[in-house]
């Protein structure tokens, strides 16, 4: 088997008559950090949002082209809900659901299907040791989630998302929201993960991108401008707007 | 500071100090002229008698209590369901349409509503004068009131967890089953505050429902009803003046009864924040 999860071909996107992805070729391997950097506004995040489908909800939004998910075109398939959670999303702002810590995590498996409790319990703790959360909430489990500081309900989100068993873990900027200690906890999580998950992950800080991705795509108006190994791009870069940007004179 | 300065703020000061008093005093005065006849036996457990000189508001209590629940009834559902397209469902630009349909309503008299309802409900549905024909009325003008204020607790909801449920692999449905649970306090207000404001109305039933008087409860849908405003008005403007007090004391009630309900809003805001 290839280790090739996502194949994004010839992808167009557009909001109204607006193009915000632009021809974009791009093929994504399985267990590593992919990081998808580039200034506000270069469709990073659209590119991702493609990923799991999640831009369907936006009224306008239109797609060209091709995203093969383990050689099956996503925009084809036929059980959506199973696909996303397989390929499953967490956002920039911590968006815990309004009820308990246990519930948050329990939410995704309620909602496939696995409702016995002991089950629930086992999952639980199991999703919320993987996000390196477990000592922290164990004894508020039963406590409302808005209560957990920024870094934890991030991670809260990480593990309501790890506990639906995905392939795929897509982060949406997660640390913006959040103070630089929250953010070493989540981007050593993220390192981890990686051993177990294909992690793609946005990302506005470039310092970010260098420090945990295998592998950085660099867009610039809504255009690919390279992609490959983290280190090699980040010494040496083939093309102009990504040494500008890598050295801090846009972005 | 100018002289000038300070009395305009003095007389703004006066002014406002003025208007204040003026409400406070208008509801102490409805308080306290009715208060005392709470006390007569059988004020709340009697029907009335001799040209409703003497006897209780029996009827008219457990016949508003009635209505109300019907109105929830019908609100609830059709008024939610509404909600959740104008949030949720519609497209923007029809969602602003149907939302300024709904705000337009809301500043429709409410005797233009009677009307309506005498015309559709009684006579062309042929419902007569009846509890049903009163509480769809009544229902008529609460939904487009429900939908108004509620709808912006739902909008309220952070888009970023609608998506963090789609995101999940959840449904539609199940998203919107989120968002409500994320806004249920504030549906609850809305949901308070129209129903208080369905109980205070008295021109949509005194055409379609109420009757000034009858020897029974409503025991079916079919059956006319006595309500506490509409007996009022009654009171007011058939009877005598050994027949006032009786007026005066549901009167008292009913702002008793509206003052608790902006309380528990209040109440149910403040939880809302913490």
């Amino acid at each position: 088997m290839s280790d090739v999860v996502f194949e994004i071909k010839n992808l167009y996107a557009y909001y109204g008559d607006h193009c915000v992805l632009n021809d974009i070729n791009l093929k994504i391997r399985s267990k590593r950090i992919t990081a998808i950097m580039g200034p506000s506004g270069c469709g990073k995040s659209t590119l991702l949002r493609c990923l799991n489908r999640l831009n369907d909800l936006i009224p306008d939004f239109s797609l060209k082209g091709q995203i093969l998910f383990r050689g099956q075109d996503i925009y084809r398939i036929s059980n959506l809900t199973e696909y996303r959670r397989r390929v499953t999303m967490v956002f920039q702002k911590p968006n815990p659901f309004p009820m308990s810590v246990f519930d948050n995590v329990a939410y995704g498996l309620r909602i496939h299907g696995i409702t016995k409790k002991s089950v629930l319990r086992e999952k639980v703790e199991e999703a919320l040791r993987k996000a390196a959360l477990w000592d922290e909430v164990k004894d508020k489990l039963k406590k409302p989630a808005v209560q957990l500081s920024g870094g934890q309900q991030q991670r809260l989100c990480i593990a309501r998302a790890l506990a639906v068993e995905p392939e795929v873990l897509l982060l949406d900027e997660p640390t913006s929201a959040l103070d630089p200690i929250a953010t070493t906890k989540i981007e050593r999580l993220l390192e981890e993960l990686a051993e177990q998950y294909t992690v793609v992950i946005v990302t506005h800080s470039m310092g970010q991108a260098l420090r945990i991705s295998d592998e950085v795509v660099f867009l610039y108006e809504g255009k690919l401008i390279e992609y490959g190994d983290t280190s090699v791009i980040a010494k040496t870069p083939k093309h102009e707007v990504t040494r500008q940007f890598l050295t801090g004179k846009i972005g | 500071m100018g002289q000038g300065v300070i009395a305009l703020r003095w007389t703004l000061r006066i002014i406002t100090y003025a208007v204040f008093a003026i409400m406070v005093l208008t509801l102490a005065i409805i308080v306290v002229s009715g208060l005392p006849h709470f006390f007569r036996p059988g004020f709340f457990t009697e029907w009335p008698r001799r040209a409703m000189s003497e006897g209780g508001i029996f009827p008219m209590l457990i016949g508003s209590l009635m209505l109300m629940a019907l109105v929830f009834e019908v609100s609830i559902p059709v008024g939610l369901i509404g909600t959740i397209f104008l949030s949720e469902i519609a497209p923007r630009k029809l969602s602003m349409v149907l939302q300024s349909l709904a705000a337009t309503m809301n500043s429709v008299p409410s005797i233009v509503y009677g009307v309506f309802g005498l015309s559709f409900f009684c006579v062309r549905l042929s419902m007569g004068t009846s509890l049903i024909s009163a509480s769809l009325t009544l229902s008529t003008m609460s939904i487009p009131f429900f939908m108004n204020s509620a709808v912006e607790f739902l909008r309220a909801v952070p888009k970023e967890l609608r998506e963090g449920v789609i995101a999940l692999g959840a449904s539609k449905l199940q998203a919107t089953l989120m968002v409500l649970r994320a806004s249920r306090n504030g549906v609850l207000t809305s949901l308070i505050l129209t129903l208080g404001r369905a109980f205070s109305e008295t021109a949509p039933i005194l055409v379609t429902g109420a009757v000034f008087y009858t020897t029974k409860l409503p025991v079916r849908l079919t059956d006319p009803v006595m309500t506490l405003p509409t007996s009022i008005y009654a009171i007011v403007m058939n009877l005598g003046e050994e027949s006032q007090w009786m007026a005066k004391g549901m009167a008292s009630l009913m702002v008793l009864i509206t003052i608790g309900v902006y309380f528990l809003v209040q109440l149910m805001r403040r939880n809302q924040r913490e």
